[in-house]
């Protein structure tokens, strides 16, 4: 607890740069100042330049928004999933428990990178950096459900035996009245599981975009600048090139540290 | 006869649960928007040809059922296909690249059990959990594995393997260590350390059968961890594995080949996922 403000008061404070960095007129991600390729620290560029001259400290805050507002929004609709499913699974007639679990075993069944690579490669390879951004993200978000569903499933399960809902279906609530009330209960539950999402779909997309499946260019991306290291010529001009690494690390020690805390 | 029920249910739940990941995986490559587009399509030279394949790609796979049955046909040939990318049976690719994969894995997850679990054992017999022990596992957790393995390979210091170890032996040692702290502090584990019995003693004879439910659990998670570092690790360091095969053909949409892998993927891991209720069941006896 002693923790949890000064790393989420660090975290905003970054988000706070890095709009303020992004937001500064004449900035762009995009632009290309071709008489500046793999220029080092300068006033006019402060964290370099890469192999086609865009400016790096812009483009890594873009990166670092672009990849927090995604992750939170694909960490959202996997918490929303797997609270429908894990509820539904929980409160089911019949099979339908047995049957939404099977379906959980099958995709946990699968390591993550190889289903990430499976989907991703078979997107069109016309499509424009924006869709390749927002489908990468609603792709981890749609692969991300099972693992959390799971454990909704066994905390509405524990719901299900308890006394107060004993006592609320002796009353006669069913259906929809029953779930109205067991949703705000697992949200104790829910809230952890959507925190820990957010740091592993920054990461997931880091590794997918450092294998070249990630975000597609020109749009900045935390996968897209590890993507940078192999190239070598880069590497031996400037050590500005780790720069995103570095700050990558620090923000996913902050959003782990801010989903331990909670 | 419940061992063998048990074994039976396991069984039937593990080719179901394969037979899904076919269905699955035959469903989301075909009705994935660019499965009927090809990088050629983009070269005069070879369009025509790329555009020719495609069409009788396209009227292959009409129907679902119809390239369910081929795949499953070709699975149970045992061959899983021929290869689109290089011509070749399928299971002739994986045979080679699974001996090469699977070394790798059981270097570096052995390595990593072994790290993991000296490092617990020194920092679990501290009286609070320290920040500087903590630390190096928080830090190694929070480095991408492709950044991990590309700053080894740029450092020119370790190989896959160490890349692995490092990375299982992080999140492994936050487990032995939350684990084994918790086990240290069971009553009948004080009293007998009260009666003077020996550390390695109440290790061997209290301790490690306690946790050895966990312990399974532990080793299940290690492999799916390791099997997921697998894909960066092997590309980065270029190793001719099951990683870099499968990231190869989902560059090049090679759809037997990544059934196969799919297929290999999804039995070690409910494999592995049997030590967990075995283990259990061992303690349980």
């Amino acid at each position: 607890m002693k923790l949890r403000r000064p790393i989420l008061w660090l975290l905003l404070g970054l988000i706070v740069v890095a709009s303020a960095v992004v937001a500064t007129p004449g900035a762009s991600y995009a632009r290309q100042d071709r008489g500046a390729t793999l220029a080092t620290a300068s006033a006019n560029h402060p964290a370099g330049t890469d192999a086609l001259g865009r400016d790096r400290l812009v483009r890594v805050a873009a990166a670092f928004l672009l990849s927090l507002a995604g992750a939170i929004a694909a960490s959202a609709l996997t918490t929303a999933a797997a609270a429908g499913v894990g509820t539904l699974a929980a409160f089911g007639r019949g099979s339908l428990g047995w049957g939404l679990m099977l379906v959980c075993d099958v995709f946990l069944a699968l390591p993550w990178m190889f289903l990430l690579m499976m989907v991703r490669s078979a997107l069109p390879l016309t499509m424009s950096p924006v869709h390749s951004a927002a489908v990468t993200f609603v792709v981890l978000a749609a692969l991300g459900w099972p693992a959390c569903a799971r454990a909704v499933c066994r905390g509405a399960m524990q719901l299900r035996t308890s006394d107060w809902m004993l006592y609320t279906r002796a009353a006669g609530l069913s259906g929809a009245g029953v779930v109205r009330h067991v949703i705000p209960n697992l949200f104790p539950l829910l809230l952890p599981q959507f925190l820990i999402s957010i740091p592993a779909f920054v990461m997931a997309e880091a590794n997918l975009g450092a294998l070249g499946l990630g975000v597609g260019e020109p749009l900045p991306s935390w996968g897209g600048m590890l993507f940078e290291l192999n190239n070598s010529p880069m590497l031996v001009a400037t050590r500005w090139v780790y720069f995103p690494v570095i700050l990558l690390v620090l923000v996913l020690l902050l959003l782990e540290g801010v989903a331990a805390e909670a | 006869m419940t061992g063998a029920v048990t074994v039976l249910r396991w069984l039937g739940r593990t080719i179901v649960i394969v037979l899904l990941v076919i269905l699955g995986s035959t469903i989301l490559v075909r009705f994935a928007p660019g499965y009927l587009s090809d990088a050629r399509e983009m070269d005069s030279r070879y369009a025509a040809t790329a555009r020719s394949e495609l069409a009788a790609e396209a009227a292959r796979s009409r129907s679902i059922s119809q390239m369910f049955v081929a795949e499953m046909s070709d699975a149970a040939r045992g061959d899983f296909g021929t290869s689109r990318q290089f011509g070749v049976p399928v299971t002739e690719l994986l045979g080679s690249r699974l001996a090469v994969s699977g070394a790798l894995l059981a270097r570096g997850i052995g390595l990593a059990w072994l790290a993991a679990l000296c490092a617990a054992l020194l920092s679990s017999a501290g009286r609070n959990p320290s920040l500087m022990r903590q630390a190096p596992a928080t830090v190694l957790l929070a480095i991408p594995t492709a950044a991990l393995a590309t700053f080894c390979l740029l450092a020119d210091c370790g190989g896959p393997v160490l890349v692995m170890a490092l990375l299982l032996a992080a999140r492994d040692f936050k487990f032995l260590d939350r684990a084994l702290r918790t086990a240290w502090m069971e009553p009948h584990v004080l009293q007998a350390r009260a009666q003077g019995a020996s550390a390695g003693r109440l290790l061997l004879g209290h301790i490690a059968p306690s946790l050895a439910p966990q312990l399974g659990a532990l080793a299940s998670l290690s492999l799916v961890t390791a099997l997921s570092a697998l894909v960066p690790v092997e590309v980065i360091f270029n190793v001719p594995g099951v990683g870099e095969l499968a990231w190869n053909a989902a560059l090049n949409r090679d759809l037997p080949v990544l059934l196969g892998v799919m297929i290999v993927m999804a039995f070690a891991v409910t494999c592995s996922g049997m030590a967990t209720p075995r283990s259990a069941e061992w303690k349980s006896a």
